[in-house]
C-alpha cells in the first residue's frame, strides 16, 4: 500500500486535495472489495457447520451445536471419505505415472510425432466431461469394469492433460547430465532413476500427484454417471445435501470435510518442498 | 516401436481408447444405431428435435460468456492489485490461490448459502426488501457467480505467473518515474497481462462451458443448459430419451472444440501481434532498470 500511496503526487505537486485523497481510498476500497470477494462465500460455510439453530433475520446463529460436524465420524460419511480418498490416490498414481511416462517418451520422438501425440493427450481438455463419460459409460458397462474401476479409468483420462502436460514443463528445464555424472560414478540404472531423476523431479512428481489427487477427490459428475448412486464418495453425500432444502448444516461440514485433506495435503507438500530447497 | 513410442503408448492408447469409444458410441446413440434394448433404427430425430437443443445451447453459451467476463475482469483486478499493492496485494493473492483446490461442488453449495432468499448476504444486510432473487432465476446470476468466484482465483494465478516476474520489475520502474498505480495497471500490466488474460479466459470458457454441478445446484429448472439437459436426459428411465442425451453431449462437444479452435487462432494472432511490438518492449525494458539503477546509485 505504501508503493501506491507514494511517487510524485505526495512529492510536491499542487493537485487538489480532493484528487489525493481518493488516490489513497482507492486503492483501500478495492483492496477491501478483493478481500471480502475471496472470503465471503467461505463465512455461511464456517458458520452452518457449527450452528445449531440460525433463523432467518439473525445474521449469527442463535445456537452453536456440534452435531453436524459429528455426523462426519459416522460409519457412512467415513466410508465415503474413504472411498473418495482411494478414488483421489487411484487418479493420483495412475495419472502420475502414465502421464511421465509420455512426456519422457514424446520428448524423444521426432517434433511432428511428439506434436501430433501431445495434441491427442491434451484432447479431454477439450470435451466437457459430462459428454465423455456418457460416451464412455456404454463401452465400459458393455466390457463389464467394476464401478470402481471404470470411474477411476474415466479420471485417469481427465487428469492426463495436467499431469503429462507439468512433466512436460519440467522436463524442459530438467539437466540430463546429472544422470550422466551418476552413471560414469557407476549408478545402476534403477539407482539413477530413484535417487537422481526421481529426486530432481519430486516437485513435478508433487505437482502432478496433488492434481490428479484433486481430480479423483472432488469428482461428482462422471461418479454420478457410471456409479449411478452404487459408488458413494463424498461429493455423492455433498450434492445429495445441497440438493435438499434443510440440509444446510450438513451441506457446510461435508463441505468442511471436502476442503480440509486437500488444503492439508497443500501445506504438507510445500512444506516438505521448502526442506528440500533449504540449503544444508 | 521405438522406445519412446512405448513409454508415451500407455496413456495416448487410454486417451484414444476412451475418447473414440465415447465419441463413437454417442454418435452412435444420437442416431438410434445403438439403441440400449430393441432393433437399431436410423433416425436424426434425437438432432432436429424442436428448438429444445438450441436453446441448451445458447444457455450454455450464455453461462460461460458471462462467468468467463467476470472471471477475467476479477482475476485481472486481483492480479493487478498483487502486483501494484504490496505486503496486501500479496495476501489477497495468496488467499486466492488458495481458493483454488476448492471443488466447485463445495462452491456451488457455498455460494447457495450465501445467496439464497434468506441467505447469508441477505441477513448481512439486513432482509432489504427488494433483495433480489439469485438463486434459481433466468438470470443463473449465482451459478454465474460461483463460477466467476472460483474462475478468477484461477486467472490470478495464470496472469501473476506469467507475468509477475517482468511486470513488477516494469511496475517499479515505472512507479519510479512516476507512474500512478492507475497508470501502471493500465499502461504496464495490462499490456504485459493481455496473453496469459486470453490463455485463461479460454480455459474458463470451456470448462464452464462444459460444467455441471453449478447450474444444476444454482440454476432454475427450466430452461437448461447442455450439460444439464444431457445428464437429465442420460438418467430418464423413458429409454427414447438416450438419442436426445447423446446429440446434446455431442452439441457441446461440438461448440467446445470450435470454440478452442477460435481461441488458439485468436491467441496466436494476438500473440503474433505483442511479438511484432516486442523489440521496442525489449529496449524499453533494457532502458528503464539500467536507469534506475543509476537512479538508485547516485
Amino acid at each position: 500500500m505504501s508503493a501506491l500511496a507514494s511517487g510524485p503526487a505526495r512529492m510536491g505537486s499542487r493537485r487538489p486535495r480532493a484528487a489525493l485523497s481518493l488516490r489513497r481510498v482507492l486503492p483501500v476500497v478495492l483492496g477491501t472489495a478483493l478481500l471480502i470477494w475471496v472470503l465471503l462465500p467461505l463465512v455461511p460455510v464456517a458458520l452452518w457447520s457449527v450452528a445449531g439453530e440460525w433463523r432467518a433475520p439473525a445474521v449469527l446463529p442463535e445456537a452453536w451445536s456440534s452435531q453436524a460436524l459429528t455426523t462426519l465420524v459416522s460409519p457412512e460419511v467415513l466410508q465415503a471419505g474413504l472411498r473418495s480418498a482411494a478414488l483421489g490416490l487411484g487418479v493420483a498414481v495412475t495419472g502420475t505415472v502414465l502421464g511421465a511416462l509420455a512426456a519422457f517418451g514424446l520428448r524423444q520422438l521426432p517434433r511432428t510425432q511428439a506434436r501430433i501425440l501431445g495434441f491427442i493427450l491434451l484432447a479431454p481438455l477439450a470435451i466437457p466431461p459430462f459428454a465423455l463419460v456418457m460416451g464412455a459409460n456404454v463401452l465400459l458397462l458393455s466390457a463389464r469394469v467394476p464401478t470402481f474401476a471404470a470411474v477411476l479409468i474415466v479420471l485417469t483420462v481427465t487428469a492426463l492433460p495436467y499431469t503429462a502436460y507439468m512433466f512436460h514443463v519440467a522436463l524442459a528445464s530438467y539437466d540430463w547430465r546429472f544422470e550422466e555424472v551418476a552413471r560414469t560414478l557407476g549408478a545402476s540404472p534403477t539407482r539413477v532413476l530413484l535417487s537422481v531423476r526421481m529426486a530432481l523431479l519430486a516437485p513435478a512428481i508433487a505437482r502432478a500427484g496433488f492434481l490428479a489427487f484433486l481430480v479423483g477427490w472432488s469428482d461428482y459428475i462422471t461418479t454420478v454417471l457410471i456409479g449411478g448412486g452404487q459408488l458413494r464418495t463424498l461429493p455423492m453425500l455433498l450434492g445429495s445435501a445441497a440438493s435438499t432444502t434443510g440440509g444446510e448444516q450438513l451441506t457446510a461440514a461435508l463441505s468442511l470435510a471436502m476442503i480440509a485433506p486437500p488444503v492439508i495435503l497443500l501445506i504438507l507438500l510445500a512444506r516438505w518442498g521448502q526442506r528440500g530447497r533449504s540449503p544444508q | 516401436m521405438s522406445r519412446a513410442a512405448l513409454l508415451a503408448a500407455p496413456a495416448v492408447l487410454l486417451v484414444v481408447l476412451v475418447l473414440g469409444a465415447a465419441l463413437l458410441t454417442a454418435l452412435l446413440q444420437s442416431l438410434g444405431l445403438l439403441p440400449l434394448f430393441g432393433e437399431p433404427e436410423f433416425s436424426t430425430a434425437a438432432w432436429t428435435d424442436g428448438g429444445a437443443l438450441v436453446e441448451s445451447a445458447g444457455v450454455s453459451l450464455y453461462i460461460a460468456t458471462t462467468s468467463t467476463l467476470l472471471a477475467v475482469v476479477v482475476g485481472f483486478l486481483i492480479a493487478a492489485y498483487a502486483l501494484t499493492a504490496g505486503r496486501g496485494g500479496r495476501l489477497i493473492a495468496a488467499l486466492s490461490a488458495a481458493t483454488i483446490p476448492i471443488p466447485h461442488l463445495v462452491a456451488s453449495g457455498a455460494i447457495g448459502l450465501l445467496l439464497t432468499d434468506a441467505g447469508f448476504l441477505a441477513r448481512l444486510l439486513g432482509m432489504p426488501e427488494g433483495f433480489p432473487q439469485l438463486v434459481g432465476t433466468d438470470w443463473w446470476t449465482a451459478a454465474i457467480l460461483e463460477f466467476a468466484w472460483k474462475e478468477s482465483a484461477f486467472v490470478a494465478l495464470v496472469v501473476l505467473g506469467g507475468i509477475s516476474r517482468s511486470a513488477a520489475a516494469l511496475s517499479e520502474t515505472a512507479a519510479t518515474l512516476g507512474a500512478s498505480a492507475r497508470q501502471r495497471i493500465l499502461h504496464v500490466i495490462l499490456p504485459l497481462a493481455r496473453l496469459p488474460l486470453g490463455v485463461a479466459g479460454l480455459v474458463v470458457f470451456v470448462y464452464t462451458f462444459g460444467s455441471y454441478e453449478a447450474p444444476w445446484l444454482l440454476g432454475p429448472v427450466a430452461p437448461e443448459p447442455l450439460s444439464v439437459r444431457a445428464v437429465r436426459l442420460f438418467g430418464s428411465v423413458d429409454l427414447a430419451a438416450r438419442p436426445e442425451a447423446m446429440a446434446t453431449a455431442l452439441t457441446s462437444v461440438g461448440i467446445a472444440v470450435a470454440v478452442i479452435g477460435l481461441g488458439v487462432l485468436g491467441l496466436a494472432l494476438l500473440a503474433r501481434g505483442s511479438r511484432r511490438r516486442s523489440p521496442r518492449r525489449s529496449q524499453q525494458h533494457s532502458q528503464l532498470p539500467s536507469s534506475r539503477r543509476s537512479g538508485a546509485g547516485s
